[in-house]
């Protein structure tokens, strides 16, 4: 038998957004936090929109031409949401260095409520920060103007807290296996970035790179991303929604699992 | 409906990771409406057994119920039965005060239409009306303490555990918490638990005191009654540069002859070192084990080389254990290992016993004030006797001390010795797996 006492009933819902709130609300108070990801997202949008338009007036994607600051854009905001889920859900180990994680875990409430509510908490604030990059890159006209842009905007919505899902698991497995903050780095250097280069959000990726890419779950969200914004991708959109979807829910369950072993000192 | 709200019978807690022996079949009961104090060094397995009973950990054996519910088979209801105030604070510093008691009742499933009025109610409880909107990051170590308290009742529970509730706050802030427990207790009849190594503390609240060490409970009774089991004096006596500590254990077995001594213990330095050999006070701590036993192969070692050789080589702590030993002991070993043996002892303590051979180390004169505390019928007449003895020894005396017992004496007077962290890892480690031995067999 384990030496930890976990409760075993089901879902809370009320408790679940309650905790999700707390995500959101704390996201939103943070005014620094705020400005500077609408910061970055506009040098993300100027830096990578140029300098892609400077080595190509146009992308093909699957035949289709493509306007290569309207590929960089689609591309940035599906890598703000790799960028804020993992780092979300790392906030589960400040939660444990702050001690609050022991206040959640003597509640009764099941692991799993613990685990949706900071799931749905950090996946909101993602689309907060997605809602941002789309808005900034219409602004900026990288999409064009037209009707169907409106659409468009609408439906990356959903689209983006499918793919988030799976990044908050990574998050949330990682961290509340981590036991402290040096490790941040580690993540950031053999997950992130990996995952974030070998994409081809800002770039087209041919070769045997666009192999590796193909084993990056990650790649197929930056797809998904562009078949919705740009309306061209170069795998056929149900692999996307397979892939994303199936990786979202392996992660989400690992990350349900490790909660449920977390210990707390 | 029985008069106790917490039953525990036979709890042991071994941790998986580590072997680690934390509470070791412990027994006791907490009657309803009483303060209860859990007390003892560090280490002692106050808080694992605090987290047995707030059902975060699993008992290895035994049986808990808190309110008639059982810890194990019904974990959420015995939560929503009692409130906790851990021992570091366990707030979001990023919400409002208030927003930290709302999360709180919603996990605790309080109806909507009681949570506002219930907020308020132990918010004013605490004092912290006025704050309710400030960020708890804002908030004095103080305020943080009286918040946590506030959300342990927001649920109204049967019973508050706290695990040092004053750690680390200053002296006006601890008598103000010491108020609203008694309050709490006096007004609304909450049964408390709380665990504390301030002797001050658990005499001041408690109504009950149990002290613990090295996951057993070595005494529970009121701390009146407590007092009583060393009635009439204590002397304690300081004495000043102790060239030879044999000097002190002859007179301490000396003055144990005489008939009005009751009790003698070691204060500082005397207990942590000494007691590995000379003065084995240890087994009162190891009640699984024979002490007569670890004398006599104590002794069996120390009198055969070789046999001294394998225990190093099998131990790596028996020689931590041997560099962490007085200088009496030290040489001894010293002495028995030959010029041809000696190359057989491990690196570790082979240069220690080369300076010792050399004569370059020799007992460090600090470390030699010693402290005993005697205690005994009437400190005035035996005081004579103890100063005639002290004169026979030709030791030299830096203060004396008579007075009534205090909570520490008897504290003192269970636990040993006055400071714990030195000697624990060695011991602790020996006294682990001898332990972990036979409960596996």
């Amino acid at each position: 038998m384990s030496d930890l006492n976990v409760i075993k009933t089901g879902l809370n819902f009320e408790a679940i957004w309650i905790l999700a709130r707390r995500e959101i609300y704390e996201f939103w108070r943070n005014k620094t936090r705020l400005i500077s990801s609408i910061v970055q997202g506009i040098l993300f949008l100027f830096v990578f929109s140029s300098a892609l338009q400077t080595s190509s007036s146009s992308v093909l994607i699957n035949g289709v031409s493509v306007d290569p600051r309207a590929y960089a854009a689609s591309g940035i905001a599906a890598i703000v949401i790799l960028f804020t889920g993992i780092f979300g859900g790392m906030g589960v180990m400040r939660d444990k260095m702050f001690g609050f994680m022991k206040e959640l875990i003597v509640a009764p409430v099941s692991r799993r409520t613990l685990m949706l509510g900071k799931t749905l908490g950090v996946a909101l604030q993602t689309l907060i920060q997605v809602f941002i990059i789309v808005i900034l890159g219409v602004i900026f006209g990288y999409f064009g103007y037209n009707l169907i842009l409106i659409l468009k905007i609408i439906l990356i919505l959903p689209v983006a807290l499918l793919a988030s899902i799976g990044i908050v698991g990574l998050g949330l497995t990682i961290s509340t296996r981590m036991r402290d903050f040096q490790s941040f780095g580690l993540i950031q250097t053999f997950i992130v970035m990996p995952m974030f280069l070998v994409s081809g959000a800002f770039y087209v990726i041919s070769g045997p790179l666009g192999i590796v890419a193909m084993f990056n779950p990650f790649t197929y969200s930056v797809d998904l991303f562009r078949a919705v914004l740009v309306g061209a991708s170069f795998f056929p959109i149900w692999l996307d929604f397979l892939i994303v979807g199936a990786f979202g829910t392996i992660l989400i369950l690992l990350g349900a699992r490790s909660f449920n072993t977390m210990e707390v000192k | 409906m029985s008069e106790n709200i917490v039953e525990v019978k036979g709890l042991t807690k071994i941790y998986e990771q580590g072997n680690v022996l934390a509470v070791d079949d412990i027994s006791f009961e907490i009657r309803k409406g009483e303060i209860f104090a859990l007390l003892g060094p560090n280490g002692a397995g106050k808080t694992t057994t605090i987290s047995i009973l707030s059902t975060i950990l699993n008992p290895t054996k035994g049986t808990a119920t808190i309110n008639s519910f059982d810890v194990q088979k019904d974990p959420g209801q015995v939560r929503k039965s009692i409130g906790i105030v851990f021992q570091e604070p366990s707030l979001d510093g990023e919400m409002k005060g208030q927003e930290n008691l709302e999360l709180h009742a919603i996990l605790y499933k309080m109806p909507k239409s009681q949570r506002k009025e219930k907020i308020n109610e132990v918010l004013n409880l605490v004092d912290l009306q006025d704050k309710a909107d400030t960020f708890v990051k804002n908030y004095s170590g103080g305020m943080k303490r009286r918040l946590e308290i506030a959300r342990g009742l927001l649920q109204s529970p049967k019973m508050l555990f706290l695990d040092e509730p004053t750690l680390g706050l200053d002296p006006q802030t601890r008598h103000k918490i010491w108020e609203k427990i008694r309050e709490l207790n006096r007004d609304l009849g909450i049964t408390i638990l709380i665990t504390t190594h301030y002797m001050e503390e658990a005499d001041e609240l408690a109504d009950r005191i149990c002290i613990m060490d090295h996951g057993k409970i070595i005494a529970l009774d009121t701390s009146d009654n407590l007092k009583k089991q060393i009635s009439g004096d204590i002397i304690d006596i300081k004495f000043d540069n102790i060239d030879d500590r044999m000097k002190i254990m002859d007179f301490v077995s000396q003055i144990r002859e005489l008939s009005s001594i009751k009790n003698i213990s070691f204060g500082h330095s005397m207990a942590s070192s000494d007691a590995m050999f000379t003065n084995l006070n240890l087994p009162k701590n190891m009640p699984n084990i024979n002490p007569e036993m670890i004398k006599a192969q104590m002794r069996d070692m120390m009198s055969d080389p070789k046999k001294l050789l394998t225990a190093l080589k099998r131990f790596p702590m028996a020689s931590q254990m041997l560099l962490n030993a007085p200088f009496e002991v030290k040489k001894r070993i010293a002495d028995l290992f030959t010029d041809d043996l000696l190359d057989q002892v491990p690196d570790g303590i082979k240069q220690e016993i080369i300076k010792i051979k050399k004569g370059e180390i020799s007992e460090d004169q600090k470390d030699s004030e010693t402290e005993i505390s005697i205690s005994c019928e009437h400190g005035g007449t035996c005081l004579s006797d103890v100063i005639r003895k002290v004169d026979e020894s030709n030791l030299t005396i830096k203060t004396v001390n008579v007075h009534e017992p205090k909570l520490e004496d008897v504290f003192l007077h269970f636990v040993g010795s006055e400071i714990r962290e030195e000697t624990s890892n060695t011991t602790k480690d020996i006294k682990n797996r001898i332990q972990m031995r036979q409960l596996t067999k």
